[in-house]
């Protein structure tokens, strides 16, 4: 256990440059996207209310006020959002192939420490996993943060309405994703989420393994396991079958466990008996 | 005792090995021979689990698993630490991972490679490369070690700086299973040998004893049997 410890801090810290530079980016980024917007916004409402002659209130009345949303939608603000899901998932990838790619062949070291393998696979995914948390928890930090910052900037006659960060998260669809408001929506989001990570885990020991046969025999069991996945929709789509919305979570939980759960010991035959370096 | 028993290895439709068996005895140097490709480093590697074969492998009579990490090491031709981590850092990390990691010989070898604790590993030539990759394997407490071409691209005076290595307490009574082409540069040192060509075992001798009774050395008995 131990040993999976440093594992997971070895992992961690590898990724730590790259991590920290996401983390300064989705700050900066949405601080700006807060200052830039909303300056901008005033710019235009003042001109405006210079050009026709108008108050503060009636502008409103005539042009509507301002809220947080006008922040979350804007690409400066879901733009660092969508750059760290990317370089995270890219990161999947990475976490692998730079080990046998790398300009030094680290697996060999990695494969020959004195314990055992499945800790090696573990120490990857949850290396993966608490990157995404920790940048959800800064995104969570920071959106308070940013919503004082712009209810400081609005004139309290523009302001629509002050939103809690409930509001905030639920007036986006992006941000509902990250952000479940609920625990039972953040057990499925994620939960999927670990899934497909541990599935595209499996493809790459399949292709370290078998090499080009095994990119085939990956995309052939990815394909299988997302075909078991998604037959109870399906059998709903085409109305084979009617489940009760708790019934069709029921179907999915027990699958994506038994999913989990078989490509979990797919990939530990893989890195114990298989893989080559 | 390693014993290596009828293994075979295939690369899509080609043999590597095709029922190698051989013995590696602790406290002797063993040494792997054979031309570019028939199987030396594969059969380095399927020892240590890092490639699948047909076959058994007993290491003291017990088939690899975790714990025998600490027994048997590997010291593969290139660098295997990463690139941005310094020789310190290497060795922090072999001791954290390591029970049989042994600080005093790393800073024995250190000083006798004359290596520099802050040197990055990306920074070092491929002697230093060779003497690093020697450190991290000979400073664990195992049983035995397995070297794969040592000497291989790196300038005269490294290699004799290596070749003096075997001659050293470093080595001990361990058993020692090395894969060269320069066969010269040690030869005096082996104890034992084991030809392969085409994937199959085509002599094993104990030098001593070819001396004695054949009066041939190990390189006499390579010419012998690639001319055949």
């Amino acid at each position: 256990m131990n040993r999976y410890l440093k594992l997971v801090n070895f992992e961690l810290n590898r990724f730590r440059k790259i991590y920290v530079t996401l983390i300064l980016l989705t700050l900066l980024s949405q601080i700006a996207a807060v200052l830039l917007l909303t300056k901008g916004y005033l710019n235009d409402a003042y001109e405006t209310i210079k050009l026709e002659n108008l108050t503060e209130k009636s502008y409103v009345l005539e042009y509507g006020g301002f809220d947080f949303t006008h922040i979350t939608g804007s690409l400066l603000f879901l733009g660092p959002i969508a750059l760290s899901a990317g370089a995270l998932i890219f990161y999947i990838f990475l976490i692998w192939y730079r080990d046998w790619f790398g300009k030094n062949t680290f697996a060999y070291r990695l494969l020959m420490l004195p314990t055992s393998r499945v800790f090696v696979y573990l120490s990857k995914a949850t290396a993966i996993f608490l990157m995404v948390l920790g940048l959800v928890a800064i995104q969570l930090m920071i959106l308070p943060l940013e919503n004082t910052i712009y209810e400081w900037m609005i004139p309290k006659t523009f302001l629509n309405y002050s939103m809690t960060i409930d509001s905030i998260i639920n007036s986006n669809p992006l941000l509902r994703i990250i952000i479940p408001g609920t625990f039972s929506g953040f057990l499925i989001n994620y939960g999927i989420g670990l899934m497909i990570m541990f599935i595209l885990f499996a493809i790459i020991l399949f292709e370290r393994s078998y090499r080009i046969k095994g990119i085939i025999m990956g995309i052939l069991y990815a394909a299988a396991v997302t075909a078991v996945f998604v037959t109870p929709l399906m059998a709903m789509g085409f109305e084979v079958i009617y489940l009760y919305p708790g019934e069709l979570f029921g179907v999915l939980l027990i699958l994506s466990i038994l999913i989990t759960g078989l490509t979990l010991w797919v990939s530990r035959w893989l890195i114990i008996k298989k893989i080559t370096v | 005792m390693i014993e290596v028993k009828q293994i075979s290895k295939k690369f899509g439709r080609k043999k590597i090995l095709d029922g190698v068996s051989f013995t590696a005895n602790k406290g002797e140097i063993t040494c792997l021979i054979g031309i570019n490709g028939v199987g030396k480093t594969t059969t380095l590697k399927a020892i240590m689990g890092l490639t699948p074969y047909s076959g058994d492998i007993l290491i003291d009579n017990e088939k690899l698993t975790k714990h025998t990490y600490e027994k048997i090491t590997f010291i593969p031709d290139a660098a295997i630490m990463l690139p941005q981590m310094t020789i310190k850092q290497a060795m922090e990390f072999m001791n954290d991972f390591y029970t049989v990691w042994n600080q005093d010989r790393a800073d024995q070898m250190l000083e006798f490679f004359k290596l520099k604790l802050e040197t990055r590993i990306s920074e070092l030539s491929k002697g230093n490369v060779a003497k690093v990759n020697l450190l991290m394997g000979l400073a664990l407490d195992v049983d035995y070690i397995l070297m794969d071409e040592p000497f291989s691209g790196i300038d005269m005076f490294s290699r004799e700086q290596i070749a003096d290595v075997f001659t050293s307490h470093l080595i001990e009574d361990r058993g020692v299973l090395i894969t060269t082409h320069e066969i010269s540069d040690i030869e005096h040192l082996i104890d034992k040998v084991v030809i392969l060509d085409n994937g199959k075992v085509l002599k094993e001798f104990h030098t001593e004893d070819m001396r004695e009774n054949e009066g041939k050395n190990v390189i006499d008995v390579m010419r012998e049997v690639y001319r055949a």
